[in-house]
């Protein structure tokens, strides 16, 4: 399956990315390439760097780049701003899907939609129009029309939120989408909608990055690779079985690793 | 005393009216507002001048009113044109006050006057010749709202006065616009009084031009069981004032007010409030916000009165403010005098910035900085705009707000 993946350019190429802030480095060296497709799981301890790296891949102006790539569809992005990045095809699902008081929910995802429509030479829907197309893909993630009239965020609850983060992914049809911890905060049922929604959405032409801690979002939605960090870097790449090794050993080990390298 | 000279020197002195001389009188004895006091010390002094500098005007030319009327039962009243309102309906009757009635209500009102704590009124009175006096006793219900301005037109000193009788049982939507040409300055005192039942939705909409200044002095004395709210907006004015005077005077009456001031560049814009319970059972719900941008400053200072006899009064006072450059500068004070041991009053105040994490998140969905910032900024807005009572299909101010350079 791989190697009939690899058979087009890939979408996204990290290579060898050290990143920091405020002078504190984060990132040391982590590479990764996603072709059309394919599903990659990050895992690794609290702190090791992987939603640091979804914020790079994002354009997270508080991140600076002190050396490597990123590229996009074979461009270096590595320079471009959030939103210009978000046009032209990457997702970034939030851990902690940002509340926004004031804004309608229904505005947000228009204006959003909107932006991607844009840079896809596709017609900008109005009001009326976005509402059809809104209404098909709330059945998506089994999401209540009155979530629209509610400010971004505003109240949800923490499985509503990441509801709406996937509503917002199946709206922008990107060409990657990097999900940082989409599993966190969901119960059995939640889970099960997230991840049927997800896989519901990416096809042979996606790219899908899993940010996760546990195995039970990667028993829904199989990865084609898993990788595990540690102090910012990929220490070691396997297939879906890697995962279930990680459940039974932990994250020990990774501690052990880091420290003879 | 240049101020003193200058209203002497006016040209219709002659022709002086009884209040313009009592108030000239007490200005004399306080030219100027004191620099020192807690009302006046964090107004730009050169700005204020700058406010005074301009030369007294009475005669107005004709203006542009900023939105269209495009409704036949709006009532539109401009401050300073001749009229002769006479209207009775069957539910509703709106009269001009006589000259008597206005003398005895004006006299009434600069008794209570303190010099410094009232100066923008003792001001714009000695100015406000009977022409750009306009008296309104407004009764019944059912009544299309009102919209009443006040403008100041190039290099000259305007002043305008407003007083509004709202008789018993009686209920209206009022927008009180003010407007500042270029290098104007436009000096607008309000009159208000409720009697019991009577509920008003009042809003206060000033904005100017290029270099232009306010001074407004809004005066509210409710009767038991009114109810006053007022949405307020202030902006582009190179110096204004809102000064805010309610005074619940049986006490059982209600008060909500949203105001906000915007202010850019350099400019000046301050709040003033003072909420006076003078009898049990009192509500009042304020918020106020700030948003300052470039290297401008906005200030607010409100005050609540809670004596003795106004138990049981519930009062809130929020002030919400946010800097948008660090060279702005906010000042913001909501203090409480409570001497009465049965309330529930409370008080607070924030300073914030535009929320890097949210405008983080609407650009990671192709949202553009300054989309992002617009809206942000008009869900900051809305709560204000949508409680001054006017329609949007007609005057749009968010839109007005958002496009503002």
């Amino acid at each position: 399956m791989a190697s009939k993946m690899k058979e087009s350019d890939p979408i996204l190429e990290v290579e060898n990315l050290f990143a920091s802030t405020d002078n504190l480095p984060i990132l040391k060296g982590v590479s990764l390439t996603v072709y059309p497709g394919e599903i990659h799981a990050i895992m690794g301890r609290n702190g090791c760097g992987k939603s640091t790296l979804s914020k790079i891949i994002a354009g997270h102006p508080s991140y600076n780049i002190t050396n490597g790539d990123i590229k996009f569809s074979g461009a270096n992005i590595n320079s471009l701003e959030p939103e210009e990045r978000a046009q032209s095809g990457i997702f970034l699902g939030f851990q902690y899907p940002i509340e926004i008081p004031g804004v309608s929910n229904l505005e947000f995802l228009r204006v959003s939609t909107n932006a991607r429509r844009k840079f896809l030479n596709k017609e900008e829907l109005d009001t009326f129009d976005f509402e059809e197309l809104v209404k098909e893909k709330l059945e998506l993630v089994k999401m209540d029309h009155a979530f629209l009239t509610r400010s971004v965020n505003q109240g949800f609850s923490g499985g509503e939120k990441k509801r709406n983060e996937i509503l917002q992914m199946a709206l922008l049809e990107p060409k990657i989408a990097i999900l940082d911890e989409t599993d966190s905060g969901l119960d059995i049922d939640a889970l099960r909608i997230v991840a049927s929604g997800i896989k519901k959405i990416s096809n042979a032409q996606t790219g899908i990055i899993l940010i996760t801690h546990y195995q039970r979002l990667l028993d829904e939605i199989e990865p084609n690779y898993v990788h595990v960090m540690a102090d910012g870097q990929i220490i070691k790449t396997g297939g879906s079985d890697l995962a279930l090794e990680l459940e039974k050993k932990g994250y020990e080990w990774t501690d052990n690793f880091v420290k003879e390298t | 005393m240049e101020i003193i000279e200058k209203i002497k020197n006016n040209k219709l002195i002659d022709n002086q009216t009884e209040i313009q001389k009592i108030c000239l009188h007490k200005l004399q004895s306080s030219p100027l507002p004191n620099p020192k006091s807690e009302l006046w010390r964090l107004s730009n002094k050169s700005k204020f001048s700058d406010f005074l500098d301009y030369s007294i005007n009475e005669k107005d030319p004709k203006f542009d009113i900023p939105y269209p009327k495009n409704s036949q039962s709006t009532i539109r009243l401009i401050i300073g044109e001749s009229y002769q309102i006479k209207i009775i309906e069957e539910n509703y009757s709106i009269q001009q006050l006589s000259e008597d009635e206005l003398d005895k209500h004006i006299k009434e009102q600069i008794s209570y006057f303190d010099q410094n704590e009232n100066w923008s009124d003792l001001l714009n009175l000695s100015l406000s010749c009977t022409k750009n006096i306009l008296g309104l006793k407004i009764n019944g219900s059912k009544i299309p709202p009102i919209e009443i301005f006040s403008h100041a037109s190039s290099n000259s000193l305007n002043a305008k006065t407003l007083v509004i009788f709202l008789e018993k049982n009686c209920d209206i939507d009022l927008l009180q616009v003010n407007l500042g040409e270029e290098n104007s300055s436009l000096s607008q005192s309000t009159f208000f009084c409720l009697e019991e039942n009577s509920s008003v939705n009042h809003g206060v909409v000033s904005y100017g031009e290029n270099r232009s200044n306010l001074l407004n002095s809004l005066n509210v004395i409710q009767q038991k069981n009114s109810e006053y709210n007022l949405g307020s907006l202030h902006f582009k004015f190179n110096f204004a004032r809102f000064e805010i005077r309610i005074k619940q005077s049986a006490g059982n009456a209600k008060t909500n007010i949203k105001s906000m001031q915007i202010t850019k560049k350099d400019e000046q814009i301050s709040t003033y409030t003072k909420i006076d319970f003078n009898g049990p059972n009192g509500f009042l719900d304020q918020l106020n916000k700030s948003l300052a941008d470039d290297k401008s400053h906005a200030i607010f200072e409100g005050s609540i009165i809670v004596p003795k006899i106004a138990q049981k009064t519930d009062a809130s006072q929020l002030s919400r403010n946010l800097l948008l450059s660090n060279l702005a500068q906010i000042d913001t004070k909501p203090q409480l005098e409570i001497i009465a041991d049965d309330v529930k009053c409370k008080h607070g105040a924030t300073i914030s910035q535009l929320n890097e994490e949210e405008l983080f998140y609407m650009r990671t969905r192709g949202i553009t900085l300054p989309e992002a910032s617009k809206l942000q900024l008009s869900s900051y807005f809305q709560e204000i705009i949508s409680f001054i009572p006017v329609s949007k299909d007609r005057w749009d101010l968010l839109d007005k707000l958002l496009n503002e350079k």
